[in-house]
């Protein structure tokens, strides 16, 4: 057993945080932590220059025109959760895939189930893609909204986004991109994609801490307010005001979580996205690799790792995911994520939708060691008579 | 007999509630009468002592926390690696030993 912990579970939140993150967030919340843009003191104008500078770094991330539409909320849950309420009228179609998280399909199903909305989930192929002619050919007259996941959460696989935008953006069908499982990981550009939204989580590849997310809106999107409250602007009238930032955001920000958030921006462009992501997907090709010859390792769509983030799930045969969750734990010290991974859809299109399966994700911090430690592990318990 | 989505059965002369995976209700209709009965349908005619040392495990660590064992906890108390404790008892740690030692469903993530 490997003396300390092999964490390898960096799909579902990055850890351990860099260092240079979690120091800034101390410095920083310690030195200018009051209410950001709430107050007309010095501190609580810097403390709100913190968050716009913040919302400068996500909208240039994202390749957004304008920072005033960067909309910070808790996490990419949340975020969705704004801009189905903010967009969906009744009568409205929605196409998305059967990939998604219940980040996308438990709203969607709220929804629907009150009568208010439709909507079409488009499968994904057996290699874990998503064809966009597949979502073209679900659009109707009113299809109000197209959502994907750009990084499936379980196979991995990153979604052709560009050609869905071109599409969407044929028919002036807003596409919301769910980057939960890709921001940080590959660049985005919504801009080019043709997005009119995405939606994303501080705390996985982007090295924040939790509680921390956002949406990210083009311009041209209409997006209405779905809460309403406190926003430091406009405090004489009893509407909510409709100016963006603050249209879609009230109540006190999550200044702390902000600080971190613009840190783990900022350690990414110190590191360098391509150089992480391929340290990522080397240490899963030799995860991915080492297992080839388990015959009771059945990996899912992992034939081919271009277009992927780093995620590996497997099942071992004869052996229950959860129990191989709690052996791998207890064992040989690593830690994996077992179960549906919020996404029941894309394991019963595997198969999988009983039991679940098992989910490798190495992050920045592993090592090879690690993963050849993962390998003989599985080995170990794939070869048990 | 299926009673708002829980399944009462006859066991040892008493009536006890289990969940859709055939965990019990309350964990506190679990007595070693129901344990061997249960034992024996899941193909475990005899329930040896290192069973018993599990099961035990189980239930004081339970009744002590409020909550089943942490998995480091769970090898360190039985004196067993997880890979043997699976291999024990057919249905594997979950489904098998947690089961049979009358412990809440964990629910989690399915």
């Amino acid at each position: 057993m490997s003396e300390r912990l092999i964490y390898l579970d960096n799909a579902a939140t990055t850890f351990p945080k860099p260092r240079e993150v979690l120091d800034e967030m101390v410095r920083s919340y310690s030195e200018s932590g009051v209410s950001p843009g709430r107050g007309s003191y010095d501190l609580a104008v810097q403390a709100g220059d913190l968050v716009e500078q913040a919302r400068r770094q996500v909208a240039l991330f994202f390749g957004a025109p304008d920072p005033n539409r960067v909309i910070f909320t808790a996490n990419a849950t949340d975020a969705l959760n704004l801009a189905f309420n903010g967009l969906l009228r009744p009568g409205d179609h929605v196409i998305s895939t059967r990939l998604e998280h219940n980040s996308v399909l438990r709203p969607l199903h709220y929804f629907r189930e009150r009568g208010w909305i439709s909507f079409d989930l488009v499968p994904f192929d057996d290699r874990g893609f998503i064809d966009p002619e597949a979502i073209a050919r679900s659009f109707k007259p009113n299809t109000r909204a197209v959502v994907v996941s750009h990084a499936s959460n379980v196979l991995g696989t990153l979604q052709p986004m560009k050609d869905i935008g071109r599409l969407c953006a044929q028919l002036g069908i807003p596409l919301i991109i769910d980057a939960s499982q890709s921001a940080g990981s590959v660049p985005i550009d919504m801009t080019a994609w043709q997005a009119s939204a995405v939606a994303f989580t501080g705390h996985k590849a982007l090295f924040g801490p939790t509680g921390i997310g956002g949406l990210v809106l083009h311009p041209d999107l209409d997006i209405q307010a779905s809460r309403f409250g406190g926003t430091g602007v406009d405090s004489r009238n009893p509407e909510h005001t409709s100016t963006f930032p603050h249209r879609l955001e009230a109540g006190t920000l999550n200044l702390m979580g902000i600080i971190g958030l613009s840190a783990g921006l900022n350690f990414i462009a110190q590191k360098g996205m391509e150089a992480i992501h391929r340290q990522e997907m080397a240490l899963l090709a030799r995860l991915r690799d080492g297992l080839l010859e388990c015959s009771r390792v059945e990996m899912y769509c992992a034939a081919d790792l271009k277009d992927h983030v780093a995620v590996l799930t497997l099942n071992v045969d004869g052996l229950n995911p959860e129990d191989a969750g709690a052996i791998l734990d207890a064992d040989f010290n690593i830690a994996v994520r077992v179960g549906l991974h919020c996404a029941p859809l894309a394991h019963q299109q595997l198969g999988t939708l009983q039991r679940g399966a098992i989910r490798f994700s190495p992050g920045l911090f592993n090592t090879e060691e690690d993963i050849d430690h993962a390998i003989a592990a599985l080995t170990s318990m794939s070869t048990r008579s | 007999m299926q009673e708002f989505g829980r399944e009462a059965r006859i066991l040892a002369g008493r009536k006890i509630y289990f969940d859709w995976e055939g965990f019990f209700w309350d964990s506190g209709d679990w007595s070693e009468e129901v344990a061997v009965l249960l034992a024996w349908e899941g193909g475990l005619s005899e329930l040896t002592a290192t069973h018993w040392k599990v099961m035990r495990f189980f239930r004081d660590y339970y009744a002590y926390h409020g909550r089943a064992p942490l998995n480091r906890h769970l090898r360190e108390g039985t004196e067993l690696s997880l890979s043997e404790l699976e291999s024990l008892f057919p249905g594997g740690i979950r489904l098998g030993a947690r089961r049979l030692s009358g412990l809440p469903n964990p629910k989690s993530c399915f």
